[in-house]
């Protein structure tokens, strides 16, 4: 077999692997090894390689920005930022018809603001927001499908997590893909919240409505959350501004919420330890993926797949566009099924030689944020499609009383606005990019 | 064909080495083999690990030739270390070609279980700042990026504050204040567009240039041990002091190119009079004084070792 | 299985390990954050700490190690059960136990060669760059992690035996939430 033909096996063993429940990062790191023994022959290569690929991985200053993130969520929460966003985004529009689920959106896009994951979103918006939606009268399914889709405008609303390790394998520049993900995440969130309007507007027993708030108490509510725009600034503001690495930055973060948590008696020694947990077992997760993507990416540039690919898929001479939403269509189908983070990791390294080599009428640097923020939603849409998503288990296991079936009803007109999205943005680069062109 | 060799660095295939010095190494061994070997290059760590296992994964097999800079692995190469020395460097050709007859005759043990192909250094490293440097006085307090813990000692006792980064993270640095200036060789300034960055650069008077950093293009054992004896031959006459010099050559071509850059963009580019000169390397003694008690201390003689390392190089730059 | 004695323990263990990982990245966050405001006031004399990223990626190197039992205990790894939910009850008690020996046998060969990684780094005496902290303490540090996984892994490989034997100690809901 040649080194090509091994690389292309690799594939559905991997997924076999999968899909029989061998934990994501374990098959990568399975198939990585074996793989390279299939090639060179012998396994000393990668017995010698994980002399010091573990400590390289977990030390990796870049990645350090994981675990800071993540811990920074989960301090915003304790702080009681999350409550205090809900009940400012309820104070303004709790009165409309839909009211509670928009405000849940528009407090599911603040916490984004300050929190780069996804399932950590939805898990801390999901305690905040779906018990108050229940108690006003939302159908079980309109509530689990507002808080399954606004959970992942913790990814798709800068920091984020995966862009951070997109940014990593395609060396391109986090600020830069945080500016480029600022206005797809509003628009997000917007097209989540027009969503919920003509939602209401079909099926009005779904929603109930909350009396008026007067104007001087909805102020008050907005001046609570500033301790959220402090912390947006500081990590955003500071990355774009070069006050500090992005890793830094996470750290300011990660501190500020902690001191914020604190300030306002959130932090006791047992839900300290509880977020400490919360956590390592999200950063473990991250890592062994991490790790075993490090192994099968080592062994896939051994077998020369990613070259042979890129030059096959150009030699076609197709059309880049078509070769785009052949792409893209593939996360969508995958994504159905697996987690976004090894999706990424998996196949970036792959595609993204492919895509470079064609022509989209746009610079290198500009074409790889696009792509990025590109396959972030599809990868994000992932994350909410039925039958698999973890945003999906999160919310559905929170309402103990509402059956998996209606969360998926209530999430397809989410998913159908999601889609609508990638399209606009594949459609026009400058929605993406305009930001970056004016501020660089 | 009968083997193929994996060579393993963390440039991107277009910088100075990878494509001017190792890409023509690989060529004449493969045309002098008349095609039995064959090599694959893997550029920018994509075989896997970070920077600082390259020198490990040649030793223990996991490829088979790496390119590294000797500083990633600090203490691991104390006698070498020596060439990273301040106003040792002159060109990269002489340094170079000095620095492999010095590992040669004192530092072989250091570089036990491999079998080295070369050892060879860059030009002249200099600052490039956002602010002008035309005193001594002019660096205290510049956040400056060094690329050694040797640099970064001469940059403290120079009065700098010396930022540790990896030579990609200079440009954004640069452009973002969280550096006012970095410390590299002409070499490395187009890939990096330090010319546009900053508008400011300093060099010294006199042969030498303020310092260099060292690297290693070295081979696992045992794929050197398996191959026949003809073209273990080939590997041999392409190993050793002249493949340092067309390393450092390779570094020399590269250092002019970066300058007429800068000079086309019009940047002020200063030459520090004779008499600055001398303050700055009286300071700088420190550093090598410092050098040499740690290695009195580990029981070496490091002023024998300093002394025939500046012997070598002035030896090597007058030919 | 996880309230019996050995239970209690490996868990308290996998806890316990994972928060001090935890308190070493506070530690990291609290250094960063102290290194940020020296550099920002270098004119008023402050000075960022010598080291910090080298700190940063040592003490992220610990806490990511100690995290990985933990996550473990919890069944914590992103897997995917959209084909096994087809199976039947006994089929995925069986598949537990493959996944689980498969991990038991991760964390062997991760802890080996960490370990032969680590008797390298200290025959070779190879420092960090600024503070030159010898790498092999480092490595050192991972074995925390690295023992602990062995043995959350071995307590999960009898906890999914268990399981095959009594399907109705198995949870419905896999998984912790992240
Ligand atoms: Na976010
Ligand atoms: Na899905």
């Amino acid at each position: 077999m040649s080194n090509v033909a091994i690389g292309l096996t690799s594939f559905p063993i991997l997924l076999g692997l999968i899909f029989l429940r061998v934990p994501i990062g374990l098959a990568m790191l399975l198939v990585g090894i074996g793989g390279s023994y299939m090639i060179t022959g012998s396994l000393n290569p990668m017995l010698a390689q994980f002399k010091s690929l573990t400590h390289a991985t977990f030390s990796n200053y870049s990645f350090s920005i994981i675990p800071l993130f993540l811990l920074m969520g989960q301090f915003a929460a304790l702080g009681g930022l999350s409550a205090a966003l809900f009940k400012a985004a309820a104070d303004w529009l709790g009165h409309r018809r839909g009211g509670v689920a928009m405000a849940a959106i528009g407090a599911c896009a603040g916490f984004g603001a300050i929190c780069g994951s996804s399932l950590a979103t939805a898990a801390t918006m999901g305690q905040v927001a779906l018990p108050e939606l229940r108690k006003h009268g939302y159908s079980g399914r309109l509530s689990t499908g507002t808080l399954v889709a606004g959970g992942t405008l913790g990814i798709l609303i800068p920091p984020s997590v995966i862009l951070v390790i997109y940014a990593i394998l395609t060396e391109q520049n986090i600020a830069k893909l945080f500016m480029a993900a600022f206005v797809p995440g509003i628009l997000a969130a917007i097209g989540y919240l027009i969503t919920i309007a003509i939602y209401v507007r079909f099926r009005p027993e779904d929603a109930g409505r909350l009396p008026r708030v007067p104007y001087r108490e909805r102020f008050a509510s907005l001046i609570n959350i500033w301790p959220v725009l402090l912390v947006f600034f500081l990590v955003v503001g500071g990355i774009y501004f070069g006050w500090f690495t992005p890793t830094e930055a996470a750290a300011i973060g990660a501190a500020g919420t902690g001191i914020i948590a604190i300030a306002n008696r959130g932090l006791n020694w047992a839900n300290f330890k509880q977020a400490l947990l919360s956590t390592a077992s999200s950063t473990a997760m991250i890592f062994l993926i991490v790790l075993g993507a490090a192994a099968l990416n080592s062994f896939l540039a051994l077998s020369q797949l990613p070259q042979a690919s890129a030059e096959f898929v150009t030699s076609q001479g197709l059309n880049p566009w078509l070769v785009l939403s052949i792409i893209l269509l593939f996360y969508l189908v995958f994504g159905c099924v697996m987690d976004s983070l090894s999706m990424i990791l998996l196949t970036v390294p792959i595609v993204f030689p492919i895509v470079t080599a064609m022509d989209f009428g746009l610079p290198p640097e500009e074409f790889a944020l696009w792509f990025g923020i590109l396959i972030l939603i599809v990868v994000e849409v992932g994350l909410i499609t039925p039958p698999v998503g973890m945003n999906l288990f999160i919310i559905n296991s929170m309402a103990r009383d509402v059956p998996m079936s209606q969360t998926y009803l209530g999430v397809l007109p989410f998913v159908a606005s999601d889609l609508l999205r990638v399209v606009i943005l594949a459609a026009f680069p400058v929605i993406t990019l305009f930001l970056v062109r004016l501020l660089y | 064909q009968e083997v193929t060799l994996r060579v393993h660095q963390m440039l991107p295939a277009q910088a100075t080495i990878p494509a001017k010095a190792i890409e023509p190494w690989v060529k004449r061994v493969e045309e002098a083999s008349g095609g039995r070997i064959k090599f694959e290059l893997y550029p920018a760590m994509q075989l896997g690990g970070a920077p600082a296992n390259l020198y490990d994964q040649a030793r223990d097999g996991v490829v088979d030739l790496i390119w590294t800079v000797l500083g990633y692995t600090p203490g691991r190469f104390p006698k070498a270390e020596v060439f990273e020395m301040p106003f040792l460097v002159t060109t990269g050709e002489a340094t170079s070609v000095a620095f492999q007859r010095f590992v040669e005759e004192n530092a072989m043990d250091e570089f036990e279980g491999v079998k080295l192909i070369a050892v060879h250094a860059h030009g002249p490293g200099l600052f490039h700042s956002i602010d002008p440097i035309t005193s001594l006085e002019d660096l205290r307090g510049m956040k400056i990026r060094g690329g050694s813990r040797v640099i970064n000692d001469m940059l403290t006792r120079l009065g700098a504050e010396p930022v540790g980064m990896p030579v990609t993270g200079v440009p954004e640095a640069l452009s973002k204040g969280v550096i006012t200036g970095t410390t590299i060789p002409w070499e490395v300034t187009p890939s990096l567009r330090v010319a546009e960055l900053v508008k400011n650069h300093t060099g010294f008077s006199g042969e030498q240039g303020l310092y260099t950093q060292t690297f290693a293009f070295t081979m696992n054992l045992d794929a050197y041990n398996n191959l026949p004896d003809d073209l273990k031959a080939i590997i041999d006459a392409n190993s050793g002091v002249e493949t340092a010099r067309a390393f450092g050559q390779a570094m020399d071509g590269g250092d002019q190119a970066g300058l007429k850059i800068a000079q086309d963009a019009g940047n002020s580019i200063v030459t520090l009079d004779e008499a600055e000169t001398a303050r700055w390397k009286e300071v700088a003694q420190a550093t090598i004084d410092n050098w040499v008690s740690q290695m009195d201390a580990s029981g070496v003689d490091g002023r024998a070792l300093y002394d025939r390392a500046v012997a070598l190089v002035a030896e090597e730059t007058a030919r | 299985m996880d309230n019996t004695m050995p239970g209690r323990l490996v868990g308290g263990l996998a806890r316990w390990v994972a928060i001090a990982g935890g308190v070493i990245l506070i530690v990291i966050t609290a250094t960063t954050v102290i290194s940020i405001i020296g550099r920002g006031l270098i004119f008023a004399g402050l000075k960022p700490i010598p080291g910090d990223y080298e700190l940063v990626e040592a003490g992220v190197f610990f806490a990511v190690f100690s995290f990985m039992p933990w996550c473990q205990y919890v069944r914590g790894h992103a897997d995917v059960n959209i084909v096994t939910n087809f199976m039947s009850r006994r089929a995925n008690a069986f598949i537990d136990i493959m996944a689980n020996l498969l991990m038991l046998g991760a964390a062997v060969f991760l802890a080996w060669r960490h370990w032969l990684g680590m008797l390298d780094k200290q025959r070779y005496m190879e420092t960090t760059f600024i503070l030159r902290i010898p790498l092999w303490w480092i490595y050192a540090s991972g074995m925390v992690g690295a023992i602990t996984f062995i043995i959350v892994s071995a307590y999960c490989v009898a906890r999914a035996t268990h399981e095959f034997r009594h399907p109705e100690a198995r949870p419905q809901m896999m998984g912790a939430s992240h």
